[in-house]
């Protein structure tokens, strides 16, 4: 803009003291543009792929609108060979030792640190961003991402035995942001030995430069494809035979579509979804350095989202007039200019935030700007907007780059209500100069990361992910790579699964049932109806359905449950959940351990039960044996895991708390084969970790499970587990339709679910858990459990093991290590410790962690140094 | 009593009258004037009074919070997002010059070069260089000379033969340490002020700031600013030695309540001088204090600014936390002895596009 004007003098700029245009040249960026003829394909398999009759979109200079090179769009034809060249790739990839992974991985760091200039000057002319941020900040990490990454190769089959790959990563990428995302993602995939086809928005052309310089390594060309196209193509990646896994990161309404498209496949999807970020002020913080940590959160070209601004209304006053006058001195400008502190995201982020903006006013929000830009101008000014109640919609929908929506609280009580009121659960930061505070504060934040007194800090061994709608996925540290591997155990090929399903189908109602007689139930009868809250009540429609036993005879009644049921349970559950994440691992423990010899005390009963349905008497005997086992070894589990931990990262300031947290409420829907043993399988390491549960029993047998549930109601805290009988498609549904449910894991057709959770608006939410495979066959589990070789899973593996909302993979790492947990006993002879052996959950403990990263929070005097 | 005194005394009665029951909008008001309320050569008496009562709350350092990793992070930051680039580059190093408290503080100090000194002070950037630039005629030279108390009389007198008007500022006080008694402190600043010094650099007793003895320190202060008489207060906060940011904080704030026309970041003999975070939480006190009593204090960071591109750093930094208004020599000045010689070259290279080498240009 200014270099339009005439220059001014040295003597005109000695009397004002402005500042000038400090423009970086991007001539290497259009030398590299003119290498391609200005023309970019993809590149796949180490080449560049242009093929011939495909639309081309414009990759424009965001501030100039000068054409810098045309993209060509991908079409599935396209996409399958980007797919296939990692199918390829994949065996030699995986094959070679990761000693050889981690120098690749190097290599490519090198390569990086030599042509980062081209780097940085490329990414920050196409997308616009201020060209500090990527050269000081985004260069700097992907090279560490890389080093770090390499590391984890390295030492990951000492780590991990027996951990694979999980073969093709399909990876989509948001328009902002597009560089370093994907070098978050990629580096743990390609460091496990996976390979991955990244699809990225057509005018990005970071990502082409960086697969060009993994390519031009010679080695191992294919495992890093990357394919221009729209989102949409994600379906098409999808569908792909041999790809394992979709990762997407972007807008959340495009992640619906994607796993509507994708329901019923065997696919693991994994979302980052919502840019959004929170900050939290309250009355005890240094109010200049917060107004600081606003600028780095919303406008400063360092976060891709706006910002919610929550303040203390004692301080409300101050810290606005404060944030004015700091809005004043910012510089938006051509990102390629070393003084500006804001470049420009292109028209299409521009139109987003004044729309926003221009809603917020109309719904009667109070707007600051400090500049005005002239109509057509690229920029977007710095926007503060406050003063819109929660329930505004405007305050509903996530905030857009770069304005701030600011609101009041009066008590951190409030505050924490109001924040965890948010749908979103990306980020957030605290600044209090009270530690006790600030602690309390984000052990409270239901987000994936907490801050304090700091914002947007990110290092390679620090996890981050999401809660609730801002998705499931984590990257960086252990928990990135867990994203891309298997546990031991996981069968090589799940079915692939291409017909077409018609989900309206699936449970809509309650069929039908006539009443049969002559009843034959055992002795004592267990209470007749649903398992609610802490006792047996009746259900809401106040029917009941047969069970029968193996010789086709009738053996008793249980209530028929139906929606109005569910949602009983779920809030019973959710008043229970609170008290019991509250426990220390031991009290929980100790109830575990009560429930399993009361357990064994009704064990001759159960066995007979047991044997009535069609198991032999041994095995009978074992299964209970077994389930009483579990009960205990998850008690150990639950004492023996630590809470969290600390992660040493040198180059944050200040520690990294890794917690572990419960997910809430778990709906577990049971398989009907092993009654008792699968019903305590999945119910004990849900209650260890903190959860609460609702259950659907074994269809074929659930009377078993209520049973149990006579114990469960004297020793457990009411409401804490719910046992609700029925039609399992049917209350599968309605558990699945339910939005405030935090998981659901499902033994069953997985196509179905899927579909449900593919309708269900919360798509991001919950975390389905699903299996349809057969279990070991029942003769040959029986067997071995005669025999004394308790091989202890008799539970599926699942085919489709989910990367849980903060599903935590940690404690299954230990079980490979070092051996089964106590009481479980060996494996198989020969065959080694499984992982998963922990009990039915594959995924070991359901948990939900943030990473806290605190720096100091008082100023420490250094003897040394002075400040 | 004259008209004209009365007259200021109502109008300070007025001022104090609104700082006190409502500061937001006396704020307000002077935000909205380009000009101080007052001039303050006429009024600095006055002023003071305004300072004298407003600094008897000691409420205004009480509950202030620092929080030094985001302050460190901040100062990091700042260095990284402000570059001036050819002509913008030049004119902003010639405004430096103007902000320089030209230093000589050496147990060698003699005459001689106390007089080479104050010459290049009074010529820093070679004739035609300036001539280059178009800006020989402005006038250019450093905001002053800073000696030793002895050497203020040599300086005086070089300045007044090289024919100009440029302050002299001696440091004060028990320079560096403070360690001597109050009274030979206060006697050295009323000899010098009698030598001729205009400016008195006085460097403020670390053991009250580490012993949490705010209001001793804050008399302390208000006796050097009586001693000054007429010659400007600039309060060196010795920041190197006071412990944390909070501390650098509170003494900020006490020394521009008891009425402290400069602080200072340093002496320049502490291991650690001007730091850029120690001058974000002296930059915000100054701030904080003028919004409370309307009161432009001024800011001085010396010791170890060495390059050009330092000053620069400077330079943006005030601009950002206080903006243009305090770029003027009447309310920032660097403290530096080698600075000039870079800036020198630096324009040097501007102007011939030509680095140069040392006997290019005169030296000080």
């Amino acid at each position: 803009m200014a270099a339009t004007h005439e220059r001014p003098s040295a003597r005109e700029i000695f009397s004002t003291l402005e500042y000038g245009p400090a423009p970086d040249s991007h001539a290497c960026a259009l030398a590299w543009l003119d290498t391609q003829d200005r023309l970019l394909g993809h590149y796949v398999n180490g080449k560049w792929l242009k093929p011939e009759h495909r639309n081309s979109v414009p990759c424009q200079d965001p501030v100039t609108g000068e054409n810098l090179a045309s993209c060509l769009l991908a079409e599935p034809d396209d996409v399958a060979a980007a797919v296939e060249a990692a199918s390829d790739a994949l065996g030699s990839w995986s094959g070679v030792p990761g000693g050889e992974r981690a120098q690749h991985l190097t290599r490519l760091a090198k390569m990086i640190q030599k042509h980062q200039q081209l780097l940085w000057t490329l990414d920050s002319l196409a997308t616009g961003r201020a060209v500090r941020e990527v050269r000081n900040g985004d260069v700097p990490l992907a090279q560490q991402l890389l080093r770090y990454h390499a590391v984890q190769a390295h030492v990951q089959e000492e780590v991990l035995p027996g951990w694979k790959p999980m073969g093709v990563i399909g990876l989509i990428l948001p328009p902002t942001f597009s560089f370093l995302e994907m070098m978050w993602r990629i580096c743990p995939a390609l460091a496990v030995g996976c390979t991955v086809v990244t699809i990225v928005p057509p005018d990005s052309p970071t990502p082409l430069l960086l697969a060009q310089l993994a390519g031009s390594l010679g080695a191992f060309c294919g495992i890093l494809n990357v394919v221009t196209g729209p989102a949409s193509l994600g379906a098409v990646l999808g569908h792909c035979p041999g790809v394992q896994k979709v990762v997407f990161c972007g807008a959340a309404e495009e992640a619906r579509v994607l796993r509507q498209s994708l329901a019923g496949h065997w696919l693991e999807l994994s979302l980052a979804l919502g840019m959004e970020s929170l900050l939290l002020l309250l009355d005890s913080a240094d109010v200049d350095s917060a107004v600081e940590g606003i600028v780095d959160a919303a406008w400063s070209d360092r976060s891709p989202g706006g910002l919610r601004l929550l303040v203390q209304e004692s301080m409300w006053e101050e810290t606005m007039r404060r944030l004015q006058i700091r809005m004043k001195r910012l510089r938006s400008g051509r990102g390629l200019d070393g003084a500006v502190d804001m470049g420009t995201r292109g028209a299409a982020a521009r139109d987003v935030a004044q729309h926003y903006v221009q809603e917020a006013q109309s719904q009667g929000a109070e707007v600051f700007q400090a500049v005005t830009m002239p109509p057509g101008s690229p920029f977007y000014p710095p926007t503060l907007v406050c003063s819109l109640p929660p329930a505004a919609p405007c305050a509903q929908a996530e905030v857009p780059w770069p304005v701030v929506m600011a609101s009041p609280f009066r008590t951190a009580k409030e505050a924490l209500a109001m924040a965890n009121s948010m749908p979103r659960g990306g980020s957030a930061s605290v600044w209090s100069e009270r530690l006790g505070q600030a602690l309390e504060l984000g052990y409270g934040l239901r987000m994936g990361t907490v801050w304090v007194n700091t914002h947007g800090l990110r290092d390679p061994a620090v996890p981050s992910g999401g809660c609730k709608e801002s998705g499931s996925s984590w990257h960086g540290g252990l928990d990135g790579l867990y994203e891309y591997l298997q546990p031991p155990g996981t069968p090589d090929q799940p079915p692939f699964v291409s017909e077409h399903l018609n989900y309206d189908n699936f449970g809509p109602a309650v069929p039908a049932t006539l009443p049969a007689w002559p009843e034959t139930g055992p002795s004592p009868v267990p209470p007749y109806g649903l398992f609610v809250g802490g006792r047996f009540q009746p259900p809401g429609a106040r029917s009941s359905r047969s069970v029968w036993d193996s010789s086709g005879k009738l053996h008793g009644y249980v209530a028929e449950g139906g929606a109005e049921d569910v949602r009983g349970a779920v809030e019973a559950a959710h008043r229970a959940a609170t008290g019991w994440e509250r426990q220390c691992p031991g009290a929980r423990a100790a109830l575990l351990v009560a429930l399993a010899a009361a357990l064994e005390q009704r064990g001759p009963g159960l066995a007979l039960q047991l044997k009535r349905h069609g198991a032999q008497l041994e095995a009978a005997q074992a299964e209970v044996e077994l389930s009483a086992r579990r009960l205990r070894a998850w008690a150990a589990q639950a004492q023996a895991q630590a809470q969290g931990h600390t992660l040493q990262v040198a180059g944050l300031r200040g520690p990294v708390l890794r917690l572990r947290e419960p997910l809430g409420v778990l709906a577990v829907v049971c398989p009907d084969e092993w009654p008792l043993l699968a019903f305590v399988s999945l119910l004990a390491p849900a209650l260890a970790h903190g959860n609460a549960v609702v259950l659907v029993p074994s269809g074929t047998c659930p009377l078993l499970a209520l049973e149990v549930c006579q114990d469960v109601a004297s020793l457990f805290p009411a409401g804490l587990v719910n046992v609700v009988t029925g039609d399992r498609d049917h209350l599968t549904r309605c558990l699945a339709l339910h939005q405030d449910v935090q998981a659901l894991w499902y033994f069953g057709s997985a196509k179905h679910l899927e579909g449900l959770l593919a309708r269900s608006a919360a798509s991001s939410k919950v975390k389905p858990w699903v299996s349809s495979h057969n279990p070991v066959s029942k003769k040959a589990a029986a067997q071995q459990m005669s025999c004394g070789q308790h091989q202890p899973l008799p539970l599926p593996i699942p085919g489709l093991p989910v990367r849980g909302m903060g599903f935590s993979r940690e404690l299954q790492a230990r079980v490979g290590e070092q051996g089964l947990p106590t009481g479980l006993g060996p494996g198989a002879p020969g065959g080694g410790p499984r992982a998963g052996a922990a009990g039915s959950m594959d995924q070991g403990p359901v948990a939900a962690y943030g990473g806290l990263m605190s720096s100091a929070s008082a100023p420490v005097p250094r003897s040394r140094r002075g400040p | 009593m004259p008209p004209a005194v009365y007259d200021i005394e109502i109008r300070v009665a007025q001022t104090l009258h609104l700082i006190y029951s409502s500061p937001g909008e006396y704020w307000d008001s002077q935000c909205s004037e380009d000009e101080e309320p007052f001039q303050k050569d006429s009024l600095m008496n006055l002023t003071l009074a305004v300072r004298l009562r407003a600094g008897s709350d000691l409420s205004w350092i009480s509950n202030i919070q620092v929080n030094q990793p985001a302050v460190l992070r901040r100062a990091e930051q700042i260095q990284a997002r402000r570059t001036l680039k050819k002509e913008w580059q030049a004119a902003w190093l010639l405004k430096a010059v103007t902000f320089i408290d030209l230093t000589t503080l050496s147990g060698d100090d003699t005459f001689s070069n106390i007089q080479r000194l104050c010459y290049k002070a009074k010529y820093p950037i070679r004739e035609d260089l300036l001539k280059a630039l178009n800006m020989h005629d402005e006038g250019i030279t450093v905001a002053a000379v800073c000696v030793y108390p002895a050497r203020v009389c040599d300086a005086v007198k070089a300045l007044k033969a090289a024919g100009c008007d440029i302050p002299v500022a001696s440091v004060a006080t028990g320079f560096p340490a403070a360690q001597t008694h109050l009274k030979t402190r206060l006697e050295e600043i009323r000899l010098a002020v009698e030598d001729g010094a205009t400016e008195i650099d006085v460097v403020i007793n670390r053991s009250l700031v580490l012993t949490g003895r705010w209001e001793a320190l804050y008399d302390e202060i208000r006796q050097f600013r009586q001693a000054c008489g007429e010659a400007h207060l600039k309060t060196i906060l010795a920041t190197g030695e006071l412990g944390s940011l909070t501390n650098v904080y509170k003494a900020s704030m006490i020394a521009m309540m008891a009425g402290s026309d400069f602080i200072k970041t340093s002496t320049g003999k502490e291991t650690v001088n001007a730091t850029f975070p120690v001058a974000i939480v002296m930059l915000r006190a100054i701030r904080d204090f003028f919004w409370k009593t309307g009161n432009k204090v001024g800011f001085k960071p010396a010791g170890g600014i060495r390059t050009a591109k330092d000053s620069l750093a400077w330079l943006c930094l005030m601009k950002e936390e206080l903006g243009d208004e305090w770029l003027r020599p009447e309310l920032f000045r660097i403290g530096a002895s080698s600075l000039l010689t870079d800036i020198e070259q630096q324009i040097y290279h501007h102007v011939t596009g030509r680095y140069a080498a040392s006997h290019d240009l005169p030296m000080s």
